[in-house]
Formats: C-alpha cells, structure tokens, sequence
C-alpha cells in the first residue's frame, strides 16, 4: 500500500523536492499527510515532517490550494475554451469553402449534363432548357409494352397526384421518354399519355435523338425479335428519375419503390433543395 | 399497327389473370384452362401473350427461389 501511494504521489507531483526526504524510508510518518500540504507549501521544506502533526493545519494552507485549483480550472477552461472556438471557427470556414467548391462543381456539372433534344406529344420540340425551375420525373418506356411501362407510369402518375396535394410544394413535371421512336410517334404519344396523369407529357424523335437521351441518362433499351405481324417488345431499364430545378440528376427510383415512398423521399429533396444558379 | 389502348390493356391484364388463377388451382395443368387461354390469347396482342408466359415461368421459378431456396443445378441428385 505504500508502495501505492508513492507511485500515485509521484505521478500527481514528480517535480515535488520533498519526494527526496520520503525515499529513505520515511514515508511510514508522512502518511497521514495529504497531499496538498506535502508539496506545495514548499515554505517548509527544512522541517519535512513537522506538518504531520494533526495540529500542524493552519486555515491559510488548506485554502491556498483551494484556490489554487479555481485559478488552475479557469486558466484551464480560458485555455481549452479559446482553443475550442478557434478550431471550430476554422472548422466552420473550411466548411463554407468545401459547400461554395462543390456547389460550383455541381453548376459545371448541371449545365451539360442530362441535356436531350426531343418532341412532345403536342409537336413541340423540348429540350431540357425548357424544364429548368421545374421538378421532373422521368420515365423511359414504349407504348406496346405490357405490363411494366403502365404500371410504372400510373405509379408515377400517382406521385405526382400526392405531392399536388401539397399546396405549399413546387408542382412536378412527369415526363414519359419512348425508347421506340419507330411506332411511338408523336400521335401515338399523344394517346397512350391522355391515360394517365393529365400534365405527363410524352417525348418522342428520331432515333438518333432518342439514342442521344437514352444515353445521357444511362438508360439501356435493345429492341426484342418481331414476329409475324411486325410485332416486338422493346427490353429497358426500369428506372424513375428525379430532375432538380438546376436540370440535375438528384435520385432514382426502381420498381420497389411505392408511390408514397417516392413521393417522400422527393419531398424531403425538396426540403433540402439548395438553388445552384440565381 | 397502334398500341392497345387503355381500355384494351384492361382486358388482357383480366383475361391473363383468369388464366394464371386457374393454372394456380389446377397444378398448372393447361388442358383444364384451355378455355381460359384461348380467350386469354385472344384479348391480348400474340407479343404480349409470349411475354406473359414467360412472365409466369419467371414469377413461379422467382417464387420457388424464395419459399425452396436456391438449388444449384445437377447438385439435386447428390445430395
């Protein structure tokens, strides 16, 4: 146990001179002392052990240390605070330069990203300059397609109803891309999209201009064998995407994904939305 | 040669899902829907109606995985 508290006395006050006096075997009679007397009144270094005595307290050299201890917690809290608040200035600062880097990047991105050069289902050609300010869903699909194309248009269809119920959000343009401009012209268009939500609006073109979309947003589309009658079906991806007012990609949603969660997630994006271009 | 309409779509989904029900009940026996598929191929255009077979193949064997597991093949019989 003694051997403890030396340690302990050591390691708290290493610099301490009256360590020296304790080494010889003397410690025994230093014992009952605390620490605060044992080291810093060194006033009494030349009578080592004369304030072991019970009755050696005096009220000045409990409270000394007392102090002591306030002063060295306020230095210490000044100290830290100052580093603290200095490292979170900095911190911050770098932070507004990191969000100013990226929001610039994301600008040099916007402009040429995502761009196609179509026309609706009314004749009109449309590029993606015509849909800047506005929220866009976009599907890629063909009008013959059996199953998957109605039921992914009517769930988009559904989104937009749902997120039209919330007077305080953005209106959201639905956009429906054929990836079968050989038979969706635009009469096709026009009366395969009246089925569905009453502001989807259906783009067509010619192949190449169709290709030329297909590609900017990564979609796959290879047309199948056609049979007697001429008929085929066109296999491609299955992807909902999301179009921020900056004409930027923002998200996607696959076939897994509800209405409601679709329209969920598109409204915390629009709750989280930062303007790239003023 | 235009796409089905809407109206037409509705008619091949429920000609189709008869069909499906009635493979369901008779242990995908064909000879006891063929009433069922004869219409089914009728409401549906002939692409659609090779699509949803092989649709149907899709969905059992997609079925199967889930409730089965996977079951590497030629491994069956060794096992």
């Amino acid at each position: 146990a003694v051997y403890q508290v030396q340690r302990s006395l050591s390691m708290t006050f290493g610099s301490c001179h009256r360590l020296k006096y304790m080494n010889n075997g003397l410690f025994k009679i230093a014992g009952p002392m605390d620490r605060h007397k044992l080291c810093c009144s060194s006033f009494s270094l030349p009578r080592p052990f004369s304030q072991g005595a019970p009755n050696g307290t005096s009220p000045k050299s409990t409270s000394t240390p007392r102090i002591k201890l306030k002063t060295r917690l306020l230095v210490t809290l000044i100290f830290g605070g100052s580093i603290l608040a200095t490292w979170y200035f900095v911190r911050s600062e770098k932070e507004k330069k990191e969000q100013l880097r990226r929001i610039e990047q994301l600008r040099k991105v916007a402009i040429g990203q995502g761009d196609f050069d179509l026309v609706d289902h009314h004749g009109r050609p449309r590029t993606k300059k015509d849909f800047l300010g506005q929220w866009v869903l976009m599907y890629f699909g063909f009008t013959h397609c059996p199953d998957i194309c109605p039921d992914e248009l009517e769930k988009m269809s559904s989104v937009v109803s749902i997120l039209d119920e919330h007077q305080e959000l953005p209106r959201v343009q639905p956009i429906f891309v054929t990836v079968d401009p050989e038979r969706d012209d635009i009469k096709a268009m026009a009366s395969y999209v009246k089925d569905f939500h009453p502001r989807l609006l259906g783009l067509t073109g010619t192949p190449e201009q169709v290709k030329a979309a297909g590609k900017a947003y990564r979609v796959y589309y290879s047309m199948g064998p056609k049979d007697d009658d001429n008929d085929y079906i066109v296999d491609h991806t299955i992807i909902i995407y999301l179009l921020n007012p900056d004409g930027l990609f923002l998200d996607y949603y696959n076939r897994s994904k509800s209405d409601k969660q679709i329209a969920e997630s598109i409204k915390k994006h629009m709750q989280t939305y930062v303007k790239l271009f003023t | 040669m235009s796409a089905p309409s809407a109206e037409e779509r509705r008619t091949c989904w429920g000609a189709r899902d008869a069909f499906w029900r009635c493979l369901d009940d008779n242990q995908e026996d064909r000879d006891r829907c063929a009433q069922l598929q004869k219409q089914f191929e009728s409401s549906c255009p002939a692409q659609w109606v090779k699509y949803f077979h092989k649709r149907r193949d899709f969905l059992k064997y997609k079925e199967k995985l889930l409730t089965d597991g996977y079951e590497p093949v030629g491994q069956s019989a060794e096992s």
